[in-house]
């Protein structure tokens, strides 16, 4: 059995987003602040550059606020070339705060466990595959 | 509510109390009057300029010299809204003067007229509109490179709509200082706005003052010797700001939990007390619904930042990643631990360009398969496109996945098959016609298209876009052009004369330029040279508006 499970990012964190230029961020906060760690390791550059894939022509960071549990993701080059002349409905990445919180992030079982996190929805698989 | 927490025990000193009363040109028009009727302030302050909010006014203000501010502001100002002001002494600070700080002054006095409130003493804060010195600021090796992909605006050969600096807290704190009731800006920092006001309050700007200072000198300077850790007060007084300046986002709206929040139909907007040293507390107007908890709060600290670890204003670099949240009362939020760092040497230019031709439609696609025939009415209609080669196509099927990433895989078994799904396309080029082309393909394709399809409006009208170019530029370029003048009902009869008040600023301007440039021993040729053409450049620029005095 594997140490890593999958669950929803909204058990984990709540969050919202925005436009930056040719950027948008996605703020996400842990529900508690024990489960800050957990967020952290969980939403990576690699786990959100796997995401956002193509749409994503530029640089991806996440940066911390420890004091508040949370974490700042900035992706580069994500809105068509800006809020102003994006040819999408969502010109700004209004959404995505919203939307990333129905996709899987991994922890670690027992970590995520022991820090009271629910874990009966968990998967082995990040895009939902068998229940444990 | 336990606003009695923010009062000393023997009633000495009070927080100031600080209304966030509107996120954008479009928020809830008579809200800020509620507010003001109900509920406790010193100040009350509206952000109406979102990014591109100026051009647009630009282009409005190019049509009709009175327009070009943000004229939300006097219909709630005539609704009751300055006789709350007068009764109850709160100041007013808003950068609805847009592209038109002096026209946007100018209203605001006729309402203060009308209401019978003749002392009403009107700022206006000038000089964030950078447009009519381009050529000069070119000239001078400001290329207004774009921010992120470095190209030169000089270079550029684009149209510019617009072009101003985001100014800082120090002119709106001189305003207050000069016995301002009502300060209209143009482009500020939305979270200057607040700090502004508690420059004011605190006795900054009279220190400044009786110090000699001038606007140019930082804010940490202005502090009075007691300060201990001025940057340190500046950040948090800046956090405040960020806080509140969308307005209801803090209390509940566009949050997570929003569906748990109560009375939305009646949503409170926030309120934050600020004291002297820094303490900050965010609440939210008693009456009425809506939520100031750790959660609410902490997702609008997160709203639109870059690194935490510097989050860039005119006044003070702030590091957040150390800021608390604390629940200490009902609907109380204490936040804490913003470390600052010295103001930034340049400020941050919102510029605006011509961009290519727009036009968007979409059609509902129903029945079993409707994802299916969506794309197959997509791939009729680029069809019929085929020959625009210059027209970049996007089209988005609205309830089959937009809002999943696109490196989820196996989208088809999480979606299903939706009863409908509404196709969107938008279109750009630059060559106009080709965005006509797609219009007049759009409406056929109810006949031609798949069964079932329904929705189609009228035939979409290319529209220009504009095109965002932030840039920076040192500070000593526009700082000293900044200009606040304090009005009151008496001087409406003199600024009915645009024709003279044009004549006026030009020349100003022409002659303060000069005396800026002639100090610079290297830039006395061009100040030499820049009478006879910045003359000619401010006579065309301003040519359209005298035709409309």
């Amino acid at each position: 059995m594997s140490d890593t499970v999958w669950i929803q990012l909204s058990e984990l964190a709540h969050g919202r987003s925005g436009d930056k230029g040719d950027a948008f961020n996605i703020g996400l906060v842990a529900h508690r602040p024990e489960w800050f760690p957990l967020l952290k390791e969980a939403v990576t550059p690699d786990l959100l550059r796997g995401w956002f894939a193509e749409m994503v022509t530029g640089s991806i960071h996440v940066w911390e606020l420890p004091g508040i549990g949370a974490i700042n993701c900035l992706l580069n080059g994500a809105l068509d070339g800006g809020g102003t002349t994006s040819l999408r409905l969502d010109a700004q990445g209004k959404a995505w705060g919203q939307a990333v919180l129905r996709l899987r992030v991994p922890v670690n079982r027992s970590r995520a466990a022991a820090a009271g996190l629910s874990l009966t929805t968990a998967t082995a698989d990040q895009w939902g595959g068998p229940s444990l | 509510m336990a606003r009695d927490e923010s009062e000393c025990a023997d009633g000495s000193r009070r927080s100031v109390r600080i209304g966030g009363a509107g996120g954008f040109w479009g928020d809830r028009v008579y809200a800020p009057v509620e507010l003001l009727k109900h509920e406790p302030l010193d100040y009350i302050m509206l952000d109406y300029l979102a990014e591109l909010t100026l051009s647009i006014m630009a282009k409005q203000k190019a049509r009709d010299a009175s327009a070009g501010w943000a004229t939300d502001l006097t219909d709630w100002l005539r609704a009751g809204g300055m006789t709350e002001l007068h009764a109850q002494g709160v100041k007013l600070i808003t950068d609805a003067g847009g592209a038109n700080p002096e026209a946007c002054a100018r209203a605001v006095l006729e309402v203060a007229r009308d209401n019978g409130w003749n002392e009403c003493k009107v700022a206006m804060v000038v000089g964030d509109d950078i447009m009519p010195r381009l050529p000069v600021l070119f000239e001078l090796d400001h290329p207004l490179e774009h921010m992120e992909t470095g190209e030169s605006l000089a270079e550029s050969g684009e149209q510019v709509i617009a072009a101003n600096a985001y100014l800082g807290a120090g002119p709106i704190a001189a305003a207050l200082q000069d016995g301002a009731d009502i300060v209209i800006t143009g482009r500020v920092a939305d979270a200057s706005l607040l700090v502004g006001c508690m420059v004011h309050a605190a006795g900054w700007s009279e220190n400044a003052f009786e110090l000699g200072l001038t606007r140019q000198d930082p804010l940490t300077d202005w502090a009075p010797a007691d300060v201990d850790d001025p940057l340190e007060v500046l950040a948090q007084w800046t956090v405040a700001g960020h806080l509140i300046e969308c307005g209801a986002q803090v209390t509940g709206g566009n949050s997570t939990d929003w569906e748990t929040i109560p009375e939305l139909t009646d949503l409170a907007l926030p309120v934050a007390e600020v004291d002297a040293d820094g303490t900050v507390v965010i609440t939210r107007a008693e009456r009425g619904g809506g939520r100031v908890d750790r959660r609410t709060v902490a997702e609008q600290l997160v709203y639109e930042i870059g690194d935490p670890a510097a989050y860039i204003t005119p006044d003070v670099i702030i590091d957040m990643r150390q800021i608390t949240l604390e629940e200490t009362g009902p609907e109380r939020v204490t936040v804490a631990g913003a470390r600052g760092e010295p103001q930034p040497d340049d400020l941050k230019v919102s510029a605006a360009v011509e961009g290519g031709w727009f036009a968007s439609s979409s059609l509902l696609v129903s029945g079993p398969n409707a994802i299916e025939r969506a794309e197959n009415c997509d791939a009729l209609l680029r069809g019929r496109l085929a020959e625009n080669e210059d027209l970049v196509i996007q089209s988005e099927f609205i309830g089959a996945g937009i809002t999943l990433p696109p490196g989820v895989p196996r989208r088809k078994e999480m979606i299903g098959d939706p009863p409908e799904v509404l196709l969107r396309w938008a279109v750009r080029s630059d060559d106009r016609r080709q965005v006509v082309r797609f219009g007049r393909e759009v409406a056929p394709l109810v006949l031609t298209g798949p069964a079932g399809v329904a929705g189609y409006g009228a035939r979409p009208k290319p529209r220009r876009q504009l095109r965002y170019w932030p840039a920076l530029i040192p500070r000593e370029m526009v700082e000293p052009l900044v200009r606040i003048e304090v009005l009151t009902v008496s001087d409406l009869p003199r600024s009915v004369d645009r024709l003279t008040l044009v004549r006026q600023r030009t020349q100003r301007f022409i002659e303060r330029l000069q005396e800026e440039l002639e100090e610079r021993e290297w830039a006395r040729p061009l100040a030499r040279r820049l009478n006879p053409e910045a003359k000619e450049m401010l006579e065309q620029g301003h040519g359209q508006e005298e035709a409309h005095g």
